[in-house]
Formats: C-alpha cells, sequence, structure tokens
C-alpha cells in the first residue's frame, strides 16, 4: 500500500488512476505528474518501487497544493466572497446558485431536498 | 472567458477623476456614482462610494479584497425578505 499525500492509500489500480484518490488532482494532472515521474501508463501502484513512490511524493509536495490545503483554500476564497458582502457571497450565505443559474425550478443542488410549501394547493387533475 | 489583459482593467473615466478630487479635498465623502460596471482598481481603496442599484445608492467603503470586481456587486438589486409564512403563494401581498 502506498500512501501519498497524507492519508490517500490507493489501491492496486493504474498509477493515473490511482493518483486522481488524492483530492486535487484529476485526470490531467494524473498524466502529467506520471510523465514528470518517468511512470509508464499501464504500471499499476503495487509494481512500484519505493524510489518512484518517492517521486511521485516529490512532485506533488513541490508542485501541487492537495487535500487539507486546497480544501482550506477554498473555503477561505469563498469566505472571502461573503465577508466583504459581494453578490457572490450573499448568494453563498443563502445556499442558492452563485452564478446566475434559474432557481424559480431546479437548482436543487444549491438548495437541497425540495421542501413543500405551506398551505399550498395541490394541483388537481380534471 | 475573462477580459483580455492587453485590455486593462474596465473603469469608467470620471469614476478615478472624482476619486481623485475626493482624496485632494481631504473629507471623505460618499461619492455617488451609476456605475456598476466598473471594476475596482486599487485607488479606490479607503474611499465610499454610494453605489446605484436602481432605488438609492448603497454606502461601499472598498477595502483591498474588493479590488478587481465590478462595483455592482456590492449593492444588490432585488429585495427578497421571504415568503409569507401560512397561505401562501399572494403575489399582490407585500412585506414591509
Amino acid at each position: 500500500m502506498a500512501r501519498i499525500a497524507g492519508v490517500n492509500i490507493p489501491t492496486n489500480k493504474r498509477v493515473i488512476i490511482a493518483l486522481r484518490y488524492i483530492y486535487g488532482i484529476g485526470p490531467a494532472n494524473a498524466v502529467i505528474i506520471c510523465n514528470q515521474a518517468g511512470i509508464p501508463a499501464e504500471k499499476r501502484v503495487n509494481e512500484l518501487s519505493d524510489d518512484e513512490i518517492l517521486r511521485i511524493r516529490e512532485i506533488i509536495d513541490r508542485d501541487y497544493q492537495v487535500e487539507g490545503d486546497l480544501r482550506r483554500e477554498i473555503a477561505m476564497n469563498i469566505k472571502r466572497l461573503m465577508d466583504m458582502a459581494s453578490y457572490r457571497g450573499l448568494r453563498h450565505r443563502k445556499g442558492l446558485p452563485v452564478r446566475g443559474q434559474r432557481t424559480h425550478t431546479n437548482a436543487r443542488t444549491r438548495k437541497g431536498k425540495a421542501r413543500p410549501i405551506a398551505g399550498k394547493k395541490i394541483a388537481t387533475r380534471k | 472567458m475573462g477580459r483580455s489583459v492587453w485590455k486593462g482593467p474596465f473603469v469608467d473615466g470620471y469614476l478615478l477623476k472624482k476619486a481623485d478630487k475626493v482624496r485632494a479635498g481631504g473629507r471623505n465623502e460618499i461619492i455617488k456614482i451609476w456605475s456598476r460596471r466598473s471594476t475596482i482598481v486599487p485607488q479606490f481603496i479607503g474611499l465610499t462610494f454610494g453605489v446605484y442599484n436602481g432605488h438609492k445608492f448603497l454606502p461601499v467603503l472598498v477595502n483591498e479584497n474588493m479590488v478587481g470586481h465590478k462595483f455592482g456587486e456590492f449593492a444588490p438589486t432585488r429585495s427578497f425578505h421571504g415568503h409569507t409564512a401560512v397561505g401562501g403563494g399572494d403575489k399582490t401581498a407585500k412585506k414591509g
């Protein structure tokens, strides 16, 4: 089992896939990291030598912001928007879509599960 | 898509003039502006602007966090006070 960037323990998948289990590393970055570390695409994590793991770890530590640090930065960015009372901050505070999407319908990802409206008449079918 | 860098930030020119005048005047008075579309540039830090929201001028004290944003972002144009509690759906009912 390989431990890269803190708690992440990817499995016996291919390295390109396994790296994506780290928060902050997606398909594109995973490929770049593998190229930099000189790891062939078809290699699996359990076939990696200690040296190769070390190289990956180094590259990630040096060039990428992952996991807790990245989460913290994102949270700080949102907090900044909220603190200066910008429109986007207000939308974050209210839990509504931030980028101008409609809220008349949809927007359920932000608003959460639909809540019934008190006193609303149920539409009757003819 | 963002704005091209070579153009620089968009600011209505008269805002810079107004800001300079207030700076020179010393007193920190509210600068009334209608230009919600203008970017906040570093020259505006510390000044108070009255940003028009279609109804009145909302005071906005510019700090360094706001640089790069537009004035309009800090003066909401809609006021939503929540829906009426029970028996709602009456659109004509206005809440104070």
